[in-house]
Formats: C-alpha cells, sequence, structure tokens
C-alpha cells in the first residue's frame, strides 16, 4: 500500500527572504573578542537567532541581524558595543 | 489474562496502565473522574510509570496530552460533556497535527440545563474533527479498544487520534465481569511508539505554521484519506487483539452484525443499549417477529461497505441517543446517506438520562414495525405536564 496520501503540517526552519534585513537598520552589534567571556547569554536571548557561536567565538549574521540591542543588554561582559551604522 | 469484577472506568485506567502510557493530562470531569482518580493510585502504589500532570481545564489537559506525545511518548486523557466541547479547539488541533493520542469520552449529556446523566450528544459532536471514533457497548469493550487505539493511532496508515466512548453510568460505573489481560500479552501486541515526527531540539523542525491554500487543502485530504485506510488497520489490529490478547471479542469486523441474516427488520443502535436492544430482539423473535439488531462500534472511519452490506433490503430502524437540532438523530442521518433508497426510519430517545431498558426497546421495535411513523420521539412513559417558563416579553 502506497502512503503517499500520508502528508504531515510541520516544515523545517530556514532563512528566507522574509527576514531579511535590508538597509533598515540603524545600529549593529559589535563583538569585542577580548571581553567576551563565551557564556552564550547573547545567543540565547537573541529573539533572531542571528548570533552565531563557534569554537566559543561570538559572531553575528547581520543579514538577519535588526539592530535591537538585546544582546548587548543582556552581556554580562560588555563585550557587544552597538555602532551607528552610517 | 484473568477475571475480574470491575467497573467500565476501571477497565479503561487498566487499559491506560497495560498500554505503558507514559504521560496522562487530567482533568475531572463526571463521569470519567474516577479514571483519572483510579491511575493517580496505581501511581501512588508505584504500579504505573506515567507523568501525571494536573491541569486547569479540559482544553490544557489536551493541550499537555498532545504536547507529550508530540515529544514522542504514548499520551492519554479522558473527559466528558462540557468538558469534551471546552476542549474542543485542541481536539481539532491534535487531528490536524497528525498525532497519535488516545483518549476515553465517558459520554453525557450537555447543558444547559446542567444534567450529568448519559447520552451521545458529545461524543456525536466531534464527528467532523478527525479522530478516529469508536463506541463500547460494555466495560470489556472499552477496555480493548482502548488498548487497541495506540496500535492504531500509531500506525503508519493511519497516524490519527482515537477517542473511545463510553455511556457514563451506564458502562463507567457499573461493575461487570472483565477478562484483564496480562502485562506480557499486551506487550507483546502493541509496538514501540511511531508517530510521524518528533519534537527533537538536535533535528528542528516548526508545528502549527501557517499553510497556504492549496497545502492546506492537501493536509486536509491526507486527514481523509487516513481515514478511509485505517479500517483495514481496524480490523488488522482487531484479529490480532483477539489472537493475542483476549480471544473472546468479536474484532474481525468494524460493527457488529446481530441475528440480521434472515431478518426483515433492521434496528441500527450504539453503545450500552445495543445489549438492551439485542435481548429485546431475542423476545421479539419468540414471537416470530424476524428482527435484527445492526451495533455501530466505529462512528469514523464511517464502515460504508459493512453498512450497506448488513442493511440492504431490509427495514432500518435508527436509535439516536443525541440529536442534530434542525435534522435530526446523527447515525441516522449516516445510515441514510450510506443507503439512500432504502427503507430507513429514525427515532431519537434516552436523553439526559432517559431510561430505555429492554421493555421500552420492545415497545419502540413493535410500534416500528407496526406503524412506521411518528415516533421520532420516543418516551418510555406519559410525560407530566412541564412547568417551564414561556416568554416574556420586554417592553
Ligand atoms: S542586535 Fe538584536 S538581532 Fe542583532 S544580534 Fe543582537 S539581539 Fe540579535
Ligand atoms: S553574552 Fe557577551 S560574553 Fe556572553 S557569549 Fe555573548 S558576547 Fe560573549
Amino acid at each position: 500500500m502506497s502512503l503517499n496520501y500520508q502528508l504531515f503540517p510541520i516544515s523545517k526552519p530556514a532563512k528566507g527572504a522574509g527576514g531579511k534585513t535590508g538597509n533598515w537598520r540603524i545600529v549593529r552589534p559589535l563583538v569585542h573578542e577580548d571581553k567576551c567571556v563565551g557564556c552564550k547569554a547573547c545567543y540565547i536571548w537573541c529573539p533572531e537567532g542571528t548570533i552565531i557561536i563557534k569554537d566559543g567565538k561570538v559572531a553575528v549574521d547581520y543579514e538577519y541581524c535588526k539592530g535591537c540591542g538585546v544582546c548587548s543588554n543582556v552581556c554580562p561582559a560588555k563585550a557587544i558595543e552597538m555602532v551607528s551604522e552610517s | 489474562m484473568m477475571e475480574k469484577v470491575i467497573s467500565g472506568n476501571d477497565a479503561v485506567a487498566l487499559a491506560v496502565k497495560l498500554s505503558r502510557v507514559k504521560v496522562t493530562g487530567i482533568y475531572p470531569i463526571t463521569p470519567q473522574t474516577y479514571i483519572i482518580e483510579s491511575l493517580s493510585e496505581m501511581k501512588d502504589r508505584g504500579e504505573l510509570e506515567t507523568e501525571i500532570i494536573r491541569v486547569e481545564s479540559e482544553h490544557s489537559a489536551m493541550a499537555a496530552t498532545f504536547g507529550a506525545a508530540a515529544a514522542g511518548v504514548r499520551a492519554y486523557t479522558a473527559t466528558a460533556s462540557q468538558g469534551l466541547l471546552y476542549m474542543h479547539e485542541m481536539v481539532w488541533w491534535v487531528a490536524g497535527s497528525r498525532i497519535p493520542v488516545v483518549m476515553t469520552v465517558g459520554t453525557r449529556a450537555v447543558g444547559p440545563p446542567w444534567n450529568i446523566w448519559n447520552e451521545h450528544t458529545d461524543f456525536m459532536s466531534e464527528r467532523d474533527s478527525g479522530w478516529i471514533m469508536a463506541f463500547a457497548s460494555t466495560p470489556q469493550e472499552a477496555m480493548d479498544l482502548s488498548i487497541m487505539a495506540f496500535r492504531i493511532t500509531e500506525d503508519e496508515r493511519v497516524f490519527l487520534p482515537m477517542m473511545v466512548g463510553m455511556d457514563g453510568f451506564i458502562l463507567s460505573h457499573t461493575k461487570t465481569r472483565v477478562y484483564v489481560p496480562s502485562q506480557e500479552e499486551v506487550d507483546s501486541y502493541l509496538p514501540p511508539r511511531r508517530q510521524p515526527y518528533v519534537l527533537d531540539p538536535e533535528d528542528p523542525i516548526a508545528m502549527g505554521n501557517m499553510f497556504s491554500p492549496e497545502d492546506y487543502m492537501k493536509l486536509r485530504e491526507s486527514i481523509h484519506r487516513a481515514q478511509i485506510a485505517s479500517k483495514e488497520v481496524i480490523v488488522e489490529a482487531g484479529k490480532e487483539y483477539m489472537k493475542r490478547v483476549v480471544p473472546i471479542g468479536s474484532y474481525s469486523t468494524l460493527n457488529e452484525s446481530y441475528k440480521l441474516e434472515d431478518a426483515d427488520y433492521a434496528v441500527v443502535v450504539m453503545g450500552a443499549w445495543s445489549l438492551d436492544a439485542m435481548q429485546a430482539v431475542d423476545e421479539l423473535r419468540k414471537e416470530w417477529l424476524k428482527v435484527g439488531v445492526y451495533r455501530i462500534r466505529f462512528v469514523r472511519p464511517w464502515a460504508e461497505e459493512e453498512v450497506v452490506k448488513a442493511l440492504k433490503d431490509k427495514s432500518v430502524l435508527v436509535l439516536d441517543r443525541s440529536v442534530s437540532f434542525g435534522r435530526g438523530g446523527q447515525l441516522y442521518t449516516e445510515v441514510k446517506a450510506s443507503l439512500p433508497d432504502a427503507d430507513i426510519k429514525g427515532v431519537i430517545t434516552g436523553l439526559g438520562g432517559v431510561s430505555i431498558g429492554k421493555n421500552e426497546m420492545k415497545a419502540i421495535i413493535r410500534k416500528f414495525v407496526e406503524r412506521p411513523q411518528g415516533i421520532e420521539w420516543f418516551y418510555p412513559k406519559e410525560v407530566g405536564k412541564i412547568e417551564l417558563r414561556s416568554p416574556r416579553y420586554i417592553k
């Protein structure tokens, strides 16, 4: 019996054009690696999931980061500075 | 397997235990409360390895059960009446999500006015939700169907939730002889949990998303086709159940026929009063009235082929213990749709606990045979003058 009628209402999360920042962001987070203690608070709190942690190092996906500053606010080491886009 | 004298609620609680349910979302409502009390007591005694989640409403009971099932374990809940109505949104959500969940409905009238006695309106109001819907006629069957439900819902051809209806009080609270299988017998019958997808942080998925119109419609068709495909699965599960678990059942068909082969008249019923109908038929047969009983066990999927085969060429009377206002009995409508050209009459009775036993059944069947019209609503006794308020006009 073929099961090709079976469909399920789920999808794989993926990056889409919808969430791209475009040119409207006015500030961006700048990570000072020397201050970062690798606690991952920024990673957990970023509402867009645009903080990337690789080998303990923090990077930001600027294509999708909206510049809200949440990461900068929660960083206990004050390692993330919000700088002007201009 | 051993014999016990227990109630329908006890039988279902044992089925849940034997099926190794891992999470139970519980909220009490008469007449199913005893099921969850019994599960809680079993857990307290250390006999049950189920996480019991106490919640603040039936809506949450289904939500918690659904969440647990989505995370990959057998999950169960029970409800009735207003509770099922309150849960309605989540009932649809579970079926639409295609996650296997099993639920007992201890059927009961829906208010207002307040009434805790039995009828089938609560159960029947979920006919279109996508759930597989079985209805028991004895505590034994309530237990058997509840165990089978896990196997049916978790089959890859199905992946839909299933509810088992059981007449409130008449089955839920009446003690009778039940054959209870051993843990080994049930273990040999129920395969490990299977489901279409699972919550897994290592392999993230999004659930409950927005779907475009065509995709949405395709998913609707998928539920419909899974319902149709479940007929074959139900029969397989039933036969296997008789082989491995409780050998005394009659589960090789979806519905059941009783003395129908040579009958001119067929009475269609569902639930506990099917047995009253069978007794009535036994006695009427002594008066040479050729009548038989057709017992609906599955409302969804609807056993179209079985119904047509059993009832064609007969005068049919469908008894409904619920009503679709402005339309009539739901079972009547279903049977009529399967046999549009047949001679079919319907009677609505037994609502809100109105007692229908063997003698009332005989009266209904006699009236049907002698005078097959004018008994759409049947009251077993003379109804006294009812003093309800008449309309009041506001100036
Ligand atoms: S600024 Fe906002 S969106 Fe950008 S990385 Fe920080 S928390 Fe995320
Ligand atoms: S919150 Fe600050 S210290 Fe912690 S990982 Fe992010 S940048 Fe580093």
